[in-house]
């Protein structure tokens, strides 16, 4: 065989052609008793019937956590969750919270500086100084 | 459907009582939550039920009957991905190498990518293939720790079969059945889980073609398969490559090719440059870089070579594209005649 072929695998790439929304689960944990929990309970019963529909890819688990603060929990595609505690909020600050959750990616946050990040190569290439027009001193 | 299958599974494990335990609601794929968000992050159409996609999530290790796991489904998603696949890239590259296609291929929709695109959908998978678990997982038996997979599960090495004694010659007709179910008993029981994952995407492949449409399917394809990045170009690996190109222009009717120097830096110093191209009669071909003139001519003969190799029409039509377009007259791809053999 004069030409053989390397193994590979091919590399995702989302929101290229079809997207996954990464975030895959909103956990709410509420307490019936405490009072920091109140904005939590009016948002479960008022807000969240709305928030699931308009999010159907997203599955929504709502569990008690007696005596403790309400939070909400993001669990990603990637594997990594976030946790983001509501006590005392508002139920509209915990819908903004949720929202946060959901238009997260799952990474870790990072200082972007380049504007564009990309994995093909520059379509111009790399300067080399043999091509072109040669200096003259 | 999958209720049905629910129960048949009981029937077969024989739990003893008639009477069925109570199963969670997640069982059912229309009460479970991780399914159905299953189903809107893939943004299939209604018209795919949520009970195909719950039986694409049975794995046959886990549900035996073919009438409720995905192998008839997991068969037809790799013929129709082998299909998608083959012509994609030979209507975008028709001259390229079988070795390279096959590997291009490889790339796409290998079972190491298919576990991948399957991870990246968020699948998750159950520990163990039980009855009370959720619609929404992957159920599959696991491979043991140790139990041989791939090549090694159909062909023993030399060296066990050789501390084997052999089998007494006997005209027994009972002693090949006996064989036969001895084999039985040595066959693996489980799956890798990236294997398993593989065929639930490809089962959603011939779910797609099934309940929506072949274009649909095919555009599911251009989304989630195509759209992934890979440079074919990196995929070569040339043994002769200035042999090859000689032979290449034997064959082609151009001129032998020729190494010229095109620039070059100091070449009595510790760090030289040289730029060659290789050239069949005035036109240049390929170009290279190295830090020797042999090393330079090489990687002229190899970008002369993907140059050939890499060829793209401009105007590419893919047979399910025209179909879409309606009323208009099929033409075929270009189709080359293929590689050189040096």
């Amino acid at each position: 065989m004069s030409v053989q072929g390397l193994r590979t695998i091919s590399k995702a790439r989302n929101g290229f052609a079809g997207f996954i929304l990464q975030c895959k689960r909103l956990e709410f944990n509420y307490c019936d008793w405490a009072g920091s929990s109140g904005g939590m309970n009016a948002f479960l019963t008022h807000d969240l019937p709305k928030f699931a529909k308009a999010n159907p890819q997203i599955e929504m688990v709502v569990s008690p956590r007696p005596h403790k603060h309400p939070i909400i929990r993001g669990v990603y595609i990637n594997g990594r969750e976030k946790v983001i505690c509501v006590r005392n909020l508002h139920h509209q600050q915990i819908l903004e919270q949720a929202n946060l959750l959901k238009n997260s990616s799952g990474l870790k946050l990072k200082k972007i500086n380049k504007p564009v990040a990309s994995v093909n190569e520059s379509v111009r290439g790399i300067f080399s100084p043999f091509h072109g027009v040669k200096h003259e001193v | 459907m999958l209720e049905a299958a629910s129960a048949i599974q009981l029937g077969i494990k024989g739990t003893g009582s008639s009477k069925q335990p109570r199963l969670p609601p997640c069982r059912s794929p229309h009460t479970s939550a991780k399914l159905s968000s299953l189903h809107a992050r893939l943004s299939l159409s209604p018209t795919f039920p949520l009970e195909t996609l719950a039986r694409c999530l049975i794995d046959p290790t886990a549900e035996p009957n073919p009438k409720f796991n995905n192998a008839t489904l997991s068969n037809l998603g790799n013929n129709l991905l082998g299909y998608y696949t083959t012509e994609h890239l030979l209507a975008k590259y028709p001259r390229l190498p079988i070795d390279v296609l096959y590997a291009a291929m490889h790339a796409y929709i290998s079972p190491q990518t298919l576990f991948q695109a399957g991870r990246e959908w968020g699948v998750e998978d159950a520990f163990e293939p039980t009855l009370e678990v959720d619609a929404g997982l992957l159920q599959f038996k696991r491979l043991k720790p140790g139990e041989p997979w791939g090549p090694e599960r159909f062909f023993k090495t030399g060296d066990e079969s050789a501390l084997e004694p052999p089998a007494p010659a006997t005209d027994d007709p009972t002693s090949k059945s006996t064989l036969d179910s001895e084999a039985e008993k040595k066959e693996v029981e489980g799956i890798p889980l990236s294997h398993a994952t593989a065929n639930f995407v490809k089962s959603v492949f011939a779910g797609i073609y099934l309940h929506e449409s072949p274009s649909s399917a095919h555009h599911f394809f251009r989304q989630h398969i195509i759209s992934r990045h890979l440079d074919i170009s990196k995929l070569f690996n040339f043994e002769q490559p200035t042999r090859h190109l000689s032979r290449l222009c034997a064959r082609e009717g151009f001129q032998p090719p020729i190494a010229r120097l095109l620039s070059e830096t100091g070449r009595r110093s510790r760090t030289p440059v040289f730029i060659v191209g290789a050239y069949s009669g005035e036109e240049r071909l390929g170009e290279g870089y190295g830090a020797s003139l042999d090393e330079a001519r090489i990687r002229a003969a190899v970008s002369a070579l993907k140059g050939w190799y890499l060829y793209s029409p401009t105007e590419k039509k893919e047979a399910e594209e025209e179909e879409e377009e309606g009323g208009r007259e099929f033409s075929s791809v270009f189709v080359d005649v293929g590689e050189v053999i040096v």
